[in-house]
């Protein structure tokens, strides 16, 4: 790094950013610090920490605009292995969680407009148009992202992020690691494909070395693992806490919360934000208070939020008394935490990310649903059938059918999509969630 | 002009009625050769077109293509009642969700046998894909109660390798081959159930009637997935235009060539990883660019049409940047889609009439 763009770097994120950052920060804590200054009649005000939460995030994508002055910058999937990248210091960039951002903050149609007129065809993800729109025109609400050095795909969620990273890796022409994590129909994945997914993570090292400039210290790499087990472990036992009566956050919170633990996966920052999150959950189940002033149905959430309505449809149910304690999607990020080993950080990276919700069949996913109606004390389950995401969707038709049939609960499936608003009718869904409603009374 | 490609129902009850097993394979890439092996016909199943969807539609959203739904229709309405397993290879999200709820939720009668296909050409690709086959061998043996041993497998190995051949030399030959367009893909498309044996002898006859004089039609290359529905070769023939060459998942993606290794499961992995560019696979679009501008210097395609089913993504997502890099090529192109259940509308056929007479 250039002794210019060093300095350009302190002076733009940790002089001026930061403190931009702080005062926002405690701005905000001054809006959401009262029931006073909350405007909402049946929900209860965000948690205290959810401004500390959204400094984290805002000050990852504002050293993300600076990134390429001073750090190599790899763009990757969800479920990708980041702990390899985080250990050879790249800085890391998540595509689906900046379309997500476009997503919640409303511009994602305008920026996936862009790939459209491009070519794209309104069938392929929104996430993927988001981000290619984004790529062509320069339009985003974090500011500039940083251009990649490195593209690292995994296709542990869905086939899509190939198709996209090869667009991206044409775009942008850089390289392109895939870490090809085979699909697990069975209960287990059998050894074989374990064992490929560790040869390519040991494969994929030169590269990343190649491009870091620089070794993989494995004893960093333990300490990231260490740390992103410590994280996930946390997020679980925030997630887990709402297993009392009423829930202290609901799905929605966790959509919002849960950025840190898909993109600062293995930064202590992380488990601090976590640890201080948990804390504050169990001063609030000590207090009895709970995210849904009235909560009288508790309910389970599957596949991708709808980015662009969270606020309307926890309003919308929490006028009912409905609060959604539990969801398939943020459950991801923290199930699998235990199987983490910073000791045998290939052979532990290679088993837990072949076995996220998404690369395992509709049956787990359903035994999955089944487990979490029983550990929440659900009342019923919505299935959100997102037309931009057929690995999660496909299989809910049959999924729904059999909870209501095996576990007597009812059972909605809302078509929207995550993140383009075209696919998403109100008023359907308010007509479909007001007799969804009527039945759970 | 040939005659005589057997029906897909006379050749399934014809193996079936002299002892052998006949296994539905859905889209794209698996081994033929393992399957026959065990005496097993493979009889692909690409949709069919036009069947009564509304029993997929029971279990599948609507943005999932029809390909995967009309399987499923097929499935559930007896068309795959005659067969004694089903297998379903990874070609996408769509036929991954497919085989999954087979496997959970519908079960059908006969076992189901998923297939990873891995996205990589790197050797762990093909080690990974070895093994997938190995693991496919164990189930066969559980079905049939068969074990073939490594030399009966190479044996079916070079059998099909051999069948491959005829079928690369029939799309190279194709403009001097004595038959229409349609009849070509007919013959092309019937290696999809006949018998390797059977379709040598229909290739080597059509490979000795070959013609003289050119074959008239403003020459293009047709992409895609599948070209249904077929009438669409008739079509482009009466709008003056002529496929002289394919980048078809069903035709000219899987133009294998023999694998080297003398591990059978290891020959065929490195046999179907070294097919020509597929996005299924994983091949980079430059790379995909590449081998489309040299099938276009081969065959003197003067256009590409790709022609593809509607929600396919592994097609969606290259083909922004394929068009523009052919156009840069200065070859033009057009982008038509279809669905399997609807006739080929009005306005695909302007637009094909329209891109011929534009490139003509």
């Amino acid at each position: 790094m250039s002794a210019t763009g060093w300095l350009g770097y302190q002076w733009n994120v940790n002089i001026v950013g930061r403190t931009f950052l702080r005062v926002q920060r405690w701005q905000v804590e001054q809006r959401v610090g009262g029931p006073a200054r909350w405007k909402s009649e049946y929900l209860t005000p965000p948690l205290t920490i959810s401004p500390r939460a959204k400094e984290l995030v805002a000050r990852h994508w504002l050293e993300a605009r600076y990134a390429n002055l001073h750090r190599k910058v790899a763009w990757v999937t969800s479920g990708a292995p980041v702990e390899l990248l985080k250990a050879l210091d790249f800085f890391v960039i998540y595509p689906e969680n900046h379309a997500a951002i476009c997503g919640t903050a409303r511009v994602a149609v305008e920026i996936s407009s862009e790939a459209e007129d491009a070519g794209y065809s309104r069938d392929i993800c929104s996430y993927a148009r988001t981000d290619f729109g984004s790529m062509l025109s320069g339009k985003t609400p974090v500011g500039k992202l940083p251009k990649p050095d490195l593209l690292l795909a995994c296709t542990n969620i869905c086939q899509t992020v190939l198709f996209w990273y090869r667009v991206l890796a044409r775009h942008f022409n850089v390289p392109l690691i895939l870490i090809d994590t085979p699909f697990v129909y069975y209960d287990e994945a059998p050894e074989y494909a374990v064992q490929f997914v560790k040869r390519q993570l040991e494969e994929a090292i030169p590269t990343l070395e190649r491009v870091a400039g620089r070794s993989l210290d494995e004893r960093k790499l333990r300490e990231v693992g260490r740390l992103s087990r410590m994280a996930s472990q946390l997020w679980m036992e925030v997630m887990e806490r709402n297993d009392h009566r009423p829930a202290p956050i609901t799905a929605f919170d966790q959509f919002t919360q849960m950025a840190p633990i898909v993109e600062m996966r293995g930064d202590a920052a992380t488990v601090d934000l976590y640890a201080a999150m948990l804390k504050e959950v169990d001063e609030r189940i000590a207090r009895g208070i709970g995210a849904v002033k009235n909560e009288r149905k508790r309910l389970l959430w599957d596949n991708l939020p709808i980015w662009y309505r969270l606020r309307y449809l926890a309003e919308f149910l929490g006028e009912h008394g409905i609060a959604i304690v539990a969801s398939t999607y943020t459950n991801a990020w923290g199930e699998l935490a235990t199987m983490i080993d910073p000791e045998q950080p290939f052979e532990s990276m290679a088993r837990t990310y072949t076995y996220p919700i998404l690369n395992r069949g509709t049956g787990h996913k359903l035994a999955t649903m089944k487990r979490m109606i029983e550990a929440y004390h659900l009342d019923g389950v919505i299935l959100h059938s997102d037309r931009s995401c057929k690995p999660y969707s496909i299989g809910q038709m049959d999924q729904r059918d059999r909870l209501i049939r095996d576990c007597s609960v009812p059972a909605l499936l809302l078509e929207a999509d995550h993140n383009d608003s075209r696919c998403y009718s109100e008023e359907q869904v308010a007509n479909r969630l007001a007799a969804f409603v009527e039945m759970l009374r | 002009m040939l005659s005589g490609i057997p029906h897909r129902t006379e050749t399934i009850r014809a193996y079936k009625d002299r002892g052998g097993l006949v296994a539905a394979v859905l889209p794209i890439h698996y081994p033929r050769a393992l399957l026959r092996a065990f005496d097993i016909l493979p009889v692909e199943v690409w949709g069919p077109p036009k069947v009564e969807a509304s029993y997929g539609a029971a279990h599948l959203q609507p943005y999932v293509c029809s390909i995967v739904r009309n399987a499923l229709s097929f499935l559930q309405t007896g068309g795959l009642d005659g067969v004694d397993v089903i297998v379903v290879p990874h070609a996408c999200d769509s036929l991954q969700g497919l085989g999954s709820i087979l496997i959970d939720f519908i079960r059908p009668r006969q076992p189901v046998i998923p297939l990873y296909l891995p996205r990589g050409r790197r050797e762990s690709d093909t080690a990974f894909f070895a093994d997938e086959f190995r693991s496919m061998y164990r189930r066969l043996e559980e079905v049939t109660h068969c074990s073939p041993t490594n030399s009966e497998l190479m044996e079916s190995i070079r059998r099909e390798e051999a069948t491959d051949k005829l079928l690369a030399q029939l799309h190279q030959r194709s403009s001097c081959l004595a038959l229409t367009q349609m009849e070509f893909y007919r013959l092309v498309r019937a290696r999809e159930y006949l018998t390797a044996e059977t379709f040598s002898e229909l290739a080597q006859v059509a490979l000795s009637q070959t013609i003289e004089a050119p074959k008239n039609g403003t020459p293009i290359l047709l992409s895609g997935i599948v070209p249904e529905p077929m009438s669409v070769f008739e079509s482009i023939a009466e709008m003056g235009g002529l496929v002289v060459a394919d980048d078809l998942a069903c035709c000219g993606r899987r133009l294998y060539p023999p694998g080297e290794s003398e591990d059978a499961f290891y020959h065929m992995a490195e046999s179907i990883l070294h097919a020509p560019p597929d996005p299924t696979r994983g091949t980079p679009i430059q790379e995909r660019r590449d081998y489309l501008l040299r099938l276009i210097a081969a065959s003197g395609a003067r256009g590409v049409a790709f022609y593809d089913v509607k929600f396919c993504e592994p097609e969606l997502y290259d083909l922004p940047d394929l068009r523009i890099e052919l156009q840069e090529a200065g070859i033009p192109s057009v982008g038509i889609e279809v669905d399997l259940n609807d006739p080929l509308s009005h306005q695909a056929l302007t637009r094909i009439e329209a891109f011929l007479e534009m490139i003509a």
